[in-house]
């Protein structure tokens, strides 16, 4: 009990130093690193310190800890914290990419004149996430998520002297806000039957309910709640048809990518629904929703994926693909397989990000068709992100092969032929992706133009490698003995725990898929060994399709040019026509008039003043006195 | 009737120090005029003490009715006399730099606080009537106190014409009210109405009519839409102290005595005045912070952000129950501490610069950070932002709101929530975003001592410091003050 309640501190440690920064950060500017990467480094010592708390009371126990803050009429709010397996897991997760990433970035952004800024962001982000993944109920929940898009907001709009990246932030700001709107009501909406905003007591009613007792949640209004934390979740994780901001958001410095738009924030909506888990299970039907949404997500953006050229935007598709598949997995009721899915792709993706950084830090550029033969030059980047490449398509023994074989029990067990068939798909498709942008920026012959990009520097090149140590052996957490640790499915499971199972016949296929993928992409793509251009004329048109992003910007640029521009003009000019005194006529600016003038406006105005008071009187006078009589 | 003048004495004393500080004026040299904001503001400490030794747990009537000396009144007289301390503390700095005649000033702002304080205690709408009027005349001698500066003067007779105005509709529908009922005590008001709505086949429209013009007139001190026009100018042009006191003080008493009224003389027409408060309040809150968005003269951004908080507190008054009560209460407090930890902080930067625009506040935070993150934690609280005063105060109102049956006022208040937090941003992002304007840069460093860069006195800072902290302290741990709240509310309601 004792060791787990010093989970505050890690939160705490991060928002402290995001203080220090702002308050010191500008005068000496090298204590702002310093501040952040120390905060995280007991953050990281912490949640061993955790890890043990756990395990000696009951490794899958699940333990809160609450304060009473203040309480309006009979409802209490309290701040406080969960821990339990879920909330361990991704507090490693992270804790440790954060603190690779804050160390990738001393290299990466020193020559920028922010980095005070920078690192104070980076704080505060894990400061707040942390605090998504701690919270106890669902108002310091709805706060701490609504801080981590912040922190996205500002460090994608990190260059705001650039018209593209301050685009991108507004665009991911106000998309991942609409989303957030439903998320508010939902906890509202529960906040409202429960008459708490406890997870824990909101949990135990939705059990009730599951289990067909009496219970102060409704039916109808769980399902729509749950369906609006939902939308919530797909805002944040970039489901369809929210997903529009994410490629855009890789305008922002290319380690943010990594963290926070690849490993950590985007799978917050993962973590919604799996913390919520048991609303979703007293309602089967949204269930069905969440697999269908993630399915076609994951489906759409691997097709987008495979025709895109610009190596982080292809890296954003596969993210969007990957949390399809997690949300895919929840709604098939594998709960340990997202879950696992989410750690496997966590660590993947921050290292093939940085390893894309770590690229285009050296060449410049981030369009794979200029690159090429990068292995010869930079062979610690090129090493590390093969090993990224192979744990995301999937070959055996990477992480991304355990974690890909669970989803796909889980779909075959819980849901119908179609969704097993597509699963396998993007497994294909993933496989083909990451193989073409390995092959595309790695192989084939060293252009002239590239010939002075050299490895990076250490300080890059050791977060690289410390990441890809769990890529590659993270998986073989599956496996467990029998006494002490059990595998992951005895550690994270939903109400019932489970064994690794290896389902022969599945486990194969997609190991041939996977490995045929990586097979056909060496003659397609290097040594051009089929005709490519006669595949991409005779696909033309569904390439162009997949190119566009299946035409959704164009169709929101849309509907937000016709619809909601007019409507918000009109309501401006509404504004202008009532309200006399907004914008620039105010009497401030018409100081520099002639006193004559001054004297005959400022009558004027009082006039219209004392017009309007009457008028309004006069409203309030003759409603009340119809109220009365009527 | 004279038996307990003695409970008078914190009044009394009031008026008295207030003209001491008038009369010491004229005798202290120039050079010793300092000590007269020094004598005002021990006076003040000392007055709380004594409130606080003499009527606590007091609950009479004095005068046959007139002033009620119960907990309500004595948890308003503390804030009001806390409020002087700190109004006249934010002042003195700029008042030697920018005002002549201290004495004046220092002693009308003592009036005016006595004007609030009675009216809070009044019982009786003469009464009531002549506390707002005092309150009023301060406040009308105060705005235009800039008396070189053209946009005070404008500023001051455009209050003074459209407050004559207001005053006379409220006192005509005080007369007509008199005239329908015959009384003018709370509780024979009360009375009347209840034996008038008894009997509905006697309604007249006067009744009614006075009714909703005391609303008017206290609309247009409260600066509630559609009686809110004169608020921007009135606050753009004062004296920025005073722009602080007007938009705590003279609010906080308004509303204040609304409650006394509404919820006693008033109460059992509730059906009707319900709903009128409700929409008023609506429109408020939404006007308020629509505009505040266009805004470029940061005083008059916060005149209309402080538009939109009045349309926040007239929901407490439209709900009406005791958790309702409680959440106005603790608003107000709130609203006040945050509102006067962003005036003192600007206070410091409009002594330092004499600029008012929100450009100018550019780079504020390369200059002077610790301003620059009194004004962010402010504005952060002012927009709700929790682990501030301003998340306690917003929660706590709107979901007592919320269950009193007001839930779409509520949602209106949320979403107005998200829209004030675009304008704060605003002002925050100039402030740590922006590179400090090259003429900001050289008043500072013309009025500067060191290093180009001008220093605030450390009175004002230590006052920031003490206002910052009490926005996270009530922020953090509201259970302290929510106790005397609650005793204040338990004696009207």
């Amino acid at each position: 009990m004792g060791l787990m309640e010093l989970a505050w501190i890690i939160p705490a440690s991060s928002f402290f130093a995001f203080v220090g920064i702002i308050a010191f950060g500008r005068r000496i500017p090298f204590v702002s690193p310093m501040l952040s990467i120390g905060a995280i480094i007991v953050g990281c010592i912490l949640v061993f310190v955790v890890v043990m708390g756990r395990i000696d009371a009951d490794p899958t126990g699940i333990d809160f800890f609450s304060r009473k803050w203040f309480e309006v009429g009979g409802t209490e709010l309290m701040l406080g914290m969960i821990i339990d397996p879920l909330s361990i897991v991704m507090l490693g997760l992270v804790c440790f990419v954060s603190l690779m990433v804050q160390v990738y970035s001393l290299s990466y952004m020193r020559h920028d004149p922010k980095l005070a800024w920078y690192y104070a962001i980076h704080a505060l982000f894990a400061a707040s996430m942390i605090l998504v993944v701690l919270a106890d109920n669902f108002l310091l929940f709805y706060v701490a998520w609504e801080l981590v898009g912040l922190c996205s907001y500002l460090l994608i709009g990190f260059w705001w002297e650039k018209r593209e990246p301050v685009e991108a932030a507004k665009k991911a700001f106000i998309t991942t806000r609409i989303a957030d709107v439903a998320l508010l009501v939902g906890i509202l909406l529960l906040f409202h039957e429960v008459g708490t905003f406890s997870m824990k007591e909101t949990f135990y009613q939705a059990q009730l309910l599951g289990a067909g007792e009496v219970s102060e949640l409704s039916s109808g209004t769980t399902m729509i709640a749950t369906f609006l934390l939902f939308i919530g979740a797909m805002g944040k994780s970039a489901q369809i048809p929210f997903h529009v901001w994410l490629p855009d958001a890789m305008a922002g410095p290319t380690p943010v990518s990594a963290l926070i738009h690849a490993a950590t924030m985007v799978v917050a909506g993962v973590y919604l629904v799996a913390r919520t888990f048991a609303l979703f299970e007293a309602v089967p039907n949204v269930l069905l929703v969440v697999s269908i949404v993630g399915l076609v997500t994951s489906l759409l953006a691997s097709t987008m994926a495979l025709v895109n050229t610009d190596l982080k935007r292809i890296l954003a598709y596969s993210t969007i693909s990957h949390l399809g598949l997690m949300m895919l997995s929840l709604g098939a009721f594998g709960y340990t397989a997202a879950i696992f899915h989410l750690v496997a792709h966590g660590f993947s993706k921050a290292l093939l990000f940085l390893g894309a950084g770590s690229v285009s830090h050296a060449s410049n550029q981030t369009d794979i068709r200029k690159m090429g033969g990068f292995i010869k030059v930079m062979p610690i980047t090129a090493i590390t992100f093969g090993i990224g490449a192979l744990s995301l398509g999937g070959i055996p023994i990477f992480a991304g092969f355990w974690s890909k074989d669970e989803i796909l029990i889980a779909v075959f067990n819980h849901r119908n032929f179609l969704f097993l068939i597509g699963t396998l798909f993007v497994g294909f498709l993933s496989a083909l992706y990451m193989a073409r942008a390995f092959y595309l920026v790695f192989f084939g012959d060293l252009k002239n133009e590239n010939k002075s990009v050299s490895e990076s520097p250490i300080l890059m090149t050791a977060p690289l490698i410390l990441l890809a140590i769990p890529s590659l052996l993270f998986g073989f957490s599956v496996f467990g003995s029998d006494e002490g640790y059990g595998g992951i499915g005895r550690f994270i499971f939903f109400e019932n725990a489970h064994d690794f199972h290896f389902n022969v016949l599945l486990g194969s296929i997609s190991v041939i898929l996977a490995v045929v993928a990586f097979g056909i992409s060496k003659p397609l793509y290097i040594t051009r060994k089929f005709d490519l251009n006669r595949i991409k004329k005779y696909f033309s048109g569904l390439i162009r399709i997949c190119e566009r992003g299946y035409y959704f910007d164009q169709v929101y640029e849309w509907f937000f040019d016709r619809i909601v521009l007019v409507s918000s003009r009109f309501i401006a000019w509404l504004d202008r026509a009532v309200v006399n005194d907004v914008g620039v006529n105010g009497p401030a600016n018409s100081m520099g008039w002639t006193a004559s003038k001054l004297r005959l406006h400022v009558t004027g105005k009082v006039y219209n003043y004392a017009l309007v008071m009457v008028l309004g009187s006069m409203i309030i006078g003759s409603v009340w006195w119809i109220m009365v009589a009527g | 009737m004279t038996e307990n003048l003695h409970l008078l004495m914190p009044e009394l004393f009031l008026a008295i120090l207030a003209v001491v500080v008038l009369v010491a004026d004229l005798f202290l040299p120039d050079d010793r005029k300092i000590y007269l904001p020094w004598l005002a503001v021990l006076g003040l400490i000392g007055l709380i003490v004594l409130s606080l030794n003499l009527l606590w747990n007091t609950d009479l009537m004095l005068y046959g009715g007139l002033i009620s000396l119960d907990n309500f009144s004595l948890f308003f007289k503390c804030v009001f006399l806390v409020l002087g301390i700190i109004v006249i503390l934010a002042s003195m700095d700029f008042v030697s730099r920018w005002l002549r005649s201290p004495g004046e000033y220092y002693s009308i702002v003592l009036f005016s606080i006595l004007g609030m304080i009675l009216m809070v205690e009044a019982q009786e709408l003469l009464t009531a009537y002549i506390a707002i009027e005092l309150m009023a005349f301060g406040f009308y001698v105060l705005v235009a106190f800039g008396r070189n500066n053209r946009k005070s003067n404008e500023a001051g007779l455009k209050y003074i014409l459209v407050g004559a105005f207001s005053s006379a509709i409220f006192l005509y529908g005080l007369s007509l009210v008199y005239a329908y009922t015959a009384v003018t005590h709370f509780d024979a008001i009360e009375a009347s109405l209840s034996s008038v709505l008894a009997n509905t086949d006697q309604i007249g429209p006067s009744l009614w009519v006075g009714m909703a013009l005391m609303l008017a007139g206290l609309g247009f001190k409260v600066a509630a839409v559609p009686f809110h026009m004169w608020a921007p100018d009135t606050y753009e042009g004062a004296p920025i102290p005073v722009t602080a006191f007007l938009s705590v003080g003279s609010k906080i008493a308004s509303l204040a005595f609304m409650l006394r009224l509404f919820s006693e003389a008033f109460l059992p027409a509730i059906d009707q005045w319900q709903i009128i408060v409700a929409v008023i309040s609506a429109l408020t809150m939404t006007v308020g912070n629509v505009v505040a968005m266009v805004q470029s003269n940061y005083k008059r951004l916060l005149a209309y952000s402080s538009i939109g908080h009045v349309g926040f507190m007239l929901m407490g008054i439209a709900a009406l129950s005791s958790i309702a009560i409680d959440g106005l209460l603790l608003y107000m407090i709130g609203y006040a501490v945050t509102t006067m930890a962003v005036f003192t902080a600007l206070t410091a930067f409009f002594n330092m610069t004499g600029r008012e625009d929100i450009s100018d506040l550019g780079g504020l935070a390369d200059t002077h950070s610790y301003f620059a993150a009194a004004i962010a934690v402010a504005l952060f609280s002012l927009a709700g932002l929790p682990f501030f005063a301003g998340f306690t105060m917003k929660f706590y109102l709107f979901a007592a709101v919320g269950t009193e049956g007001f839930l779409w006022l509520a949602g209106l208040a949320i979403f107005n929530s998200f829209i004030s937090l675009y304008y704060y941003l605003k002002m925050i992002r100039e402030m740590y975003v922006k590179p400090t304007p090259d003429s900001v840069r050289l008043v500072m460093s013309q009025s500067g001592v060191s290093n180009g860069i001008s220093k605030p006195t450390k009175l004002i800072t230590c006052l920031s410091v003490v206002l910052t902290l009490s926005i996270i302290y009530l922020g953090v741990y509201p259970l302290h003050l929510l106790k005397a709240i609650q005793a204040a509310t338990l004696s009207i309601w």
